[in-house]
């Protein structure tokens, strides 16, 4: 019958709640604060003098790395401030100001907000389902001529649409905040890249932009399919939340932890950053790449819808 | 409805056959088998933990069937779960309604997902529940007898002519319940089939025209009820404090062809009329016969529920307060 008006009733029933609209304002408010912080506190002589800066930098990194090598520190420590040596040296030769800030460096700084937005997602997911168990909504919303996959699907959907939305206002948020603060030229701007063979290239920031906003969608659509197979699995969001977010923000002491398995490239955990692996930096599986990612995680959201739509269809409802 | 003319046999809008649910070895439902006519009100009559809620959750699709069959207007609910539904409204135990809406935005919820449902419709059942004045308030500040009206409210919305109400009076003010009782007369009359469930055996005799008894998950019978103007078996009690023989006396002077009998401490008269029993009562006490209380006792299907359930206790008694 009249899918659609399914679909309509949960995107309401979102937008109904106060909480939706703190979500989608916390965000911005976040940026913005940063940007005015940004212009207030930056020393406008060290943006200018940035060549001299950057080579106080390396002389500093330099002996700290004489130091580290003099102790056997930790090789990932003495990578991280080789590269970061070559990096400054090769700004300093080719003049690319690290400190020049644009629209598109701005958004590219901004990145980190799409975990917040993760977190988010995850309360409205593992909330969408389990909540109408709790307050014994469902039950109203059962009895109705329609099959209970669509009524799942229509909760899926309306969630992913949820998150899409709020990534995207986020996006286009950062943009007018970086322009309106920094200017919304830089199009062309660079940023460096240290390879796997140790050489240092310059990259695009606008390619990484627009790389991390198509992997986001990716992110959160398994995102939501993880919260929504939790949340109807034990018909609490609270577990929902918890597992979600233990996925989402542990991964990565997990996945340092099992970091010397092979089998760790095939667990979620391993999986759930794919910004890091645009550019290769700061990667804690070397193995990983980008395509073998992102068919991990629709394998794992695949299975993980399964799951969910198999229990949901058979549950008895005793809300 | 375009009937068949000249064959006006009965119809069936909801059919249970041999249902039976099980939960972990445990058989809740037995073996259920019953039907209801069309334009019927049909009664689920049982004690706390019979039954009722489970055979309810079953017709609607809540719970799975352990066993037999669900027809709703001829469709089987396990074959084809939409189409069986697509005529039902329900309220299941309470109804949980969205406390963070109003009221209308919560009947536009059900309005939305249910076919032919206009805004006219909207306002038209509304006013039906009582609750225009409190419409567009958000439901968390409703009270339990409001959001029953809401909850009767979106039950309606789409004309079913299968309504399943489980314990609908349960929160509702006496005016609430008279008006529910009325409307869901009106309903069957034009052809409704209503199945409400209850343990109130004075709620089931004013409400249905059939109520079926069930205990411990199995059905023990099906009882008519007699229409409200053959209330012959309606009794009222007076207790007396003195002497009964003399009160009785006083009555039996007041009109010898009274049905009066003695028991204990109590007259018991058979008459269903409050004028009546008003004018009896005005007569003891001026003859100086001291009444302490007067109860008005509808028999019949009390008596056999509690001989068929086996427990004891008058379980629908309603007091007349007594003017000293
Ligand atoms: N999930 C369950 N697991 C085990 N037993 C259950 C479950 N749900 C219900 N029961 C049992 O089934 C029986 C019938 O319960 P049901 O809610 O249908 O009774 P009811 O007739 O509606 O009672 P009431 O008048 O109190 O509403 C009860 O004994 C109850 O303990
Ligand atoms: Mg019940």
């Amino acid at each position: 019958m009249k899918w659609l008006s399914l679909l309509t009733n949960e995107w309401i029933k979102i937008f109904s709640r106060t909480r939706t609209w703190i979500f989608l304002a916390i965000p911005i408010v976040i940026i913005i604060g940063i940007a005015v912080y940004d212009k207030v506190t930056t020393d406008v002589e060290v943006n200018e003098n940035w060549k001299q800066e950057l080579t106080q930098t390396v002389k500093d990194d330099q002996k700290a790395l004489d130091d580290a090598k003099k102790n056997g520190d930790n090789a990932i420590y003495i990578d991280s401030l080789e590269s970061a040596i070559k990096q400054n040296k090769y700004a300093i030769a080719n003049d690319i100001s690290p400190y020049e800030t644009t629209a598109w460096q701005f958004m590219k700084d901004m990145a980190f907000i799409s975990s917040l937005i993760g977190l988010f997602v995850i309360v409205v997911a593992s909330d969408i389902v389990s909540n109408e168990f709790a307050k014994g909504t469902i039950k109203m919303l059962l009895i109705r001529p329609y099959s209970r996959w669509k009524i799942l699907l229509s909760k899926f959907v309306a969630t992913l649409g949820f998150a899409f939305v709020m990534w995207l206002v986020v996006i286009v948020a950062t943009w007018l905040v970086g322009g309106l603060a920094y200017g919304f030229g830089g199009m062309d701007q660079s940023y460096l890249i240290t390879a796997d063979d140790g050489q240092v290239k310059e990259r695009l920031i606008v390619e990484y932009v627009f790389a991390n906003i198509g992997v986001e969608f990716i992110e959160l659509t398994t995102l939501v399919a993880m919260s929504f197979m939790i949340s109807t699995l034990f018909m609490s969001n609270s577990v929902a939340i918890g597992v979600a977010m233990f996925t989402l923000f542990a991964g990565n002491i997990i996945v340092t932890l099992l970091a010397n398995k092979d089998w760790v490239i095939y667990t979620l955990f391993a999986n759930m950053d794919l910004s890091v692996l645009i550019d290769g930096q700061n990667q804690l599986v070397k193995d990983l790449t980008l395509p073998f990612s992102i068919s991990v995680l629709a394998v794992y959201t695949a299975i993980m819808l399964a799951i969910t739509f198999t229990v949901f269809q058979k549950r008895d409802v005793k809300a | 409805m375009i009937g068949g003319i000249g064959e006006r046999m009965t119809t069936h809008t909801l059919e249970l056959k041999n249902l039976t649910k099980k939960i972990k070895g445990k058989t809740i439902v037995d073996d259920l088998s019953f039907s209801v006519r069309e334009g019927e009100i049909f009664g689920l009559l049982g004690p706390n933990g019979a039954g009722k809620t489970t055979t309810i959750r079953m017709i609607v699709g809540l719970i799975s069937i352990t066993d037999g069959d669900v027809l709703i207007n001829g469709d089987n609910l396990r074959g084809n779960f939409e189409k069986a539904m697509e005529r039902v409204g329900a309220i299941v135990e309470n109804p949980q309604l969205y406390d963070y809406m109003t009221g209308y935005k919560n009947l536009m919820q059900y309005a939305r997902i249910m076919p032919d449902v206009t805004k006219e419709r909207i306002d038209e059942v509304i006013e039906l529940v009582d609750l225009k004045y409190a419409i567009h308030d958000k439901v968390k500040t409703y009270s339990l007898g409001m959001r029953q009206r809401l909850g009767v409210a979106q039950a309606l919305l789409h004309r079913p002519n299968v309504l399943i109400l489980d314990e609908p009076t349960n929160g509702l003010d006496p005016q609430g319940i008279y008006d529910l009782r009325n409307y869901l007369r009106l309903l069957a009359n034009n052809g409704t089939s209503v199945i409400v469930s209850s343990h109130m055996l004075a709620e089931m005799q004013m409400m249905c025209d059939r109520v079926a008894i069930i205990q411990h998950g199995k059905l023990v019978r099906i009882d008519e009820i007699l229409n409200q103007e053959d209330e012959t078996e309606v009794k009222v009690h007076f207790q007396i404090e003195g002497d009964v023989a003399q009160a009785k006396q006083v009555l039996l002077n007041l009109n010898e062809d009274l049905n009066v009998t003695e028991s204990g401490q109590e007259l018991i008269v058979q008459t269903a009329d409050v004028r009546f029993i008003a004018e009896l009562n005005k007569q003891l006490v001026l003859a100086g016969v001291l009444v302490v209380g007067i109860q008005r006792k509808t028999k019949t299907l009390e008596e056999r529920f509690l001989e068929m359930t086996k427990k004891g206790g008058d379980l629908n008694e309603v007091a007349v307060p007594v003017n000293k």
